[in-house]
């Protein structure tokens, strides 16, 4: 039986054939409905009677909930094809096949379609009523040449009403801007009285607050929005919303949280501790109590235990919060597989004002343990108004006192040095630090926003041992008084920037 | 001789179970007929069995409606053929239940009204069977079943077992919509009662009926915010009626998972 079989060996001892294609760039940028593909390959194989067909197609990167689709562009050797495609990213893909052996040689290539909006420095400023937003283009290097003053309200036709809070950016929230349900790069803009979801590709806005939840909110304001693991957050009027992205969801905020079982009333602080990897950690200033929500479900709120050797407990402790936020953010290794958080806050005493504490904040799913250092009246944190914690990098705090100085305080050991002032009349409205590590993008920002007869500057300085150096790398100048800054590119995502005060 | 003996036991279990009838029917068999889920869920086992019951009610309907039409799939095995054919049904009556009556609380499957069209069109294998539910006066205080099931004809005989009959619970109360099914029940909103219902439309302003749960579903996050928002009312109620929860007509408390 078996010397029946039909011998199927390949004796073809050639070698593999190879296509080779020059002329493609690694990456392209273009504009959409501006710039074209123009390319030339030239084509080669080892083959000498190589006939070759050719496919030019494209496909969008970062979708969720359906299968990217290779849209067809040509059967052409060259391509030369307007890019018309939505600004985010894209792979281009090009397919040569000799039609002698059938063999093919797929070329891809990134391709990041953009818009004029889709790069440069966003400046969230208010004129004490209203709020805009500014962009400032950088199309060579970090440093901006142009400027786009007011763009929200100028595509919108109307300001934001409130003054500005907060400037956050999301490329996993969900809207139909491309006629299609799926991810959109948003800005979302917080003000004390509204709040506006935008698509960073044509800055038009997609909700506000009047439409941003299934309901219509009873109150409008103040309003922060930021990113949690696996879930956006809204804080309105001092309660809290989530999007839980992990889910089907159509970009639009759920119920109001409960605070526990008894649907006791809470008022959230404007300070939140929250990353892409953990817990949101939120403090609640009727109950002087911590909370945590985890991935953006439930109904409730989640006490926090507290741990052993902490020096208070996370609930009761007639404390006011006048800052804090995360540093760090550590993987824990098998068997526990989650992050944990460390962070820092000041805190004031409800019953005694005088008395004020700085404490480093560990968290852990549930738990939180706080270390205390008090502060006297010859701390310069303990006059401190603007306060920012950098994400990442060293320990320390910036904080502005008496209007118009900056003032670092190393946690480690907590020396305080004056790090900046600003020219007289200047008065500081925000500081932020921001880093950013895109080729030919990259900084790593200390950012000092002030305000003068109605119009803005935020300088922003080098970071070096944690300290100022020089003078400001980066200045942006307007109208308004500026609350918030973000760098924004099609490299961005919202992973890049921690958002917090 | 006793592993011979063990090889004939394992042949003879063979030979009696080999005989066994097989109870699904070839698509080329003689035209049979049976009930299935809709056309787009044909393929999903896991659909087989939907649809088996649809329960009704007028409740949510004007005062002026006085009749509704519910709609069954049913399909014809066994290839599609030139020409209409017709399908028949027939009342089973239900032992220990409220059995809905012919001509008061449905239109009976006689009426032409109806059976013109228990009808498989030709060159088709399926359609939509209606039967038309009345509102009688009874149906405010009861419950009537109506199940039926296909009777074989001279164009059609019968599909497989279990796929032959249907069920329709009418009554003019509030009762379970079929959407509130075991998943809605165990995931979202727990164990159904008429006071529970009662107070999630009182809460919400909305039905909470067939179509209102599917399109929660549908929609992203709508079901989360229906979950948190209940939730919040029911506590409201309960803080605003210390001691005097809400207790549903079980005689227990109502809660919602």
């Amino acid at each position: 039986m078996s010397s029946c079989k039909k011998d199927q060996s390949n004796y073809d001892y050639k070698d593999h054939e190879k296509i080779t294609v020059t002329g493609i760039e690694s990456s392209y940028t273009l504009i959409s409905e501006l710039e074209s593909l123009n390319l030339k390959p030239e084509v080669t194989s080892t083959d000498p009677n190589a006939n070759f067909e050719y496919l030019w197609g494209i496909y969008e990167t970062n979708v969720q909930g359906s299968v990217p689709v290779l849209d067809t562009l040509a059967k052409t050797k060259n391509l030369n094809y307007l890019i018309k495609q939505a600004a985010k990213g894209w792979v281009l893909v090009y397919r040569v096949t000799n039609k002698n052996t059938g063999y093919s040689q797929y070329i891809n290539v990134p391709v990041n379609v953009v818009t004029e909006f889709t790069r440069g420095w966003y400046v969230a400023k208010d004129d004490g009523t209203d709020t805009d937003l500014d962009l400032f283009l950088t199309p060579t290097s970090i440093v901006p040449t142009g400027k786009r003053e007011n763009v929200y309200s100028s595509i919108n036709g109307s300001k934001l009403p409130g003054q500005a809070n907060l400037l956050s950016f999301l490329t996993g929230y969900k809207s139909t801007v491309t006629g299609v349900l799926g991810n959109t790069r948003t800005l979302a803009l917080s003000t004390d009285k509204d709040m506006a979801t935008v698509n960073v590709n044509t800055l038009k806005k997609i909700y506000t607050l009047d439409n941003i939840m299934f309901d219509t909110p009873p109150v409008k304001g103040p309003c922060y929005t930021f990113l949690g693991s696996g879930a956006y957050y809204l804080i309105n009027g001092g309660n809290i919303h989530s999007i839980v992205n992990n889910s089907p969801n159509i970009g639009k905020f759920g119920g109001r949280f409960l605070r526990d079982a008894s649907n006791n009333p809470y008022q959230l602080s404007k300070y939140f501790m929250s990353n892409n990897s953990g817990n949101a950690y939120l403090y609640d200033e009727t109950s002087s109590s911590f909370f945590a929500i985890g991935s953006g479900y439930g109904t409730a709120l989640s006490s926090i235990s507290d741990v052993t050797g902490t020096a208070m407990s996370a609930t009761n402790t007639n404390q006011k919060v006048l800052f804090m936020g995360i540093k760090s953010a550590t993987y824990l290794p098998s068997p526990a597989l989650r992050y944990t958080f460390a962070g820092c806050a000041v805190f004031q005493d409800k019953t005694n004002p005088s008395n004020k504490t700085v404490s480093h904040v560990e968290m852990d799913l549930f738990t939180m343990k706080f270390t205390n250092t008090s502060l006297t009246s010859a701390d310069k944190l303990y006059n401190a108004a603007h306060i920012t914690m950098p994400f990442g990098q060293e320990n320390i705090l910036y904080f502005s006192i008496g209007g118009n100085q900056v003032w670092s305080r190393n946690l480690s050991n907590n020396f305080e040095k004056l790090e900046y002032t600003v020219p007289a009349g200047e008065e500081i409205t925000f500081i932020r630090h921001k880093n950013g590590t895109e080729v030919n993008y990259a900084y790593n920002y200390i950012m000092v926003g002030s305000k003068i007869n109605g119009t803005y500057k935020i300088r922003m300085f080098n970071k070096s041992s944690g300290s100022i150096t020089g003078n400001p790398i980066v200045t942006l100048e307007g109208t308004g008084a500026a609350k918030d800054v973000l760098y924004i590119s099609p490299s961005v995502s919202e992973f890049t920037h921690n958002i917090q005060w | 001789m006793r592993k011979l003996l063990y090889i004939l036991l394992v042949i003879a279990v063979a030979a009696v179970t080999s005989c066994k009838q097989d109870q699904y029917y070839l698509f080329n068999d003689v035209g049979r007929v049976q009930f299935g889920p809709e056309p787009n869920r044909i393929y999903t086992t896991s659909y087989d069995l939907a649809d088996t019951l649809k329960p009704y009610t007028f409740y949510y309907e004007d005062p002026s409606v006085v009749q509704d039409t519910i709609f069954f799939d049913i399909y014809a095995i066994g290839g599609t053929k030139d020409a209409d054919r017709t399908f028949s049904l027939e009342q089973e009556q239900i032992p220990n239940a409220v059995n809905a009556v012919a001509g008061t609380h449905y239109v009976g499957f006689g009426d032409q009204k109806v059976n013109k069209f228990y009808v498989i069109k030709k060159g088709t294998v399926h359609t939509r069977v209606p039967i038309i539910v009345l509102r009688d006066a009874s149906l405010k205080n009861s419950t009537p079943k109506l199940k039926f099931r296909i009777v074989a004809n001279a164009d059609f005989q019968l599909g497989e077992q279990n796929k032959l009959w249907r069920k329709i619970e009418i009554t003019d109360r509030l009762s379970q919509p079929a959407q509130w099914n075991a998943s809605f029940t165990q995931y979202y909103f727990g164990k159904y009662s008429v006071v529970k219902h009662s107070f999630l439309i009182n809460s919400s302003g909305e039905k909470w009926d067939n179509d209102f749960i599917t399109n929660m579903y549908a929609v992203g996050g709508l079901l989360s915010y229906y979950q948190l928002t209940m939730k919040t009312a029911l506590i409201n109620y309960n803080n605003a009626h210390p001691g005097a929860p809400l207790v549903d007509e079980f005689g227990e408390v109502v809660v919602f998972p």
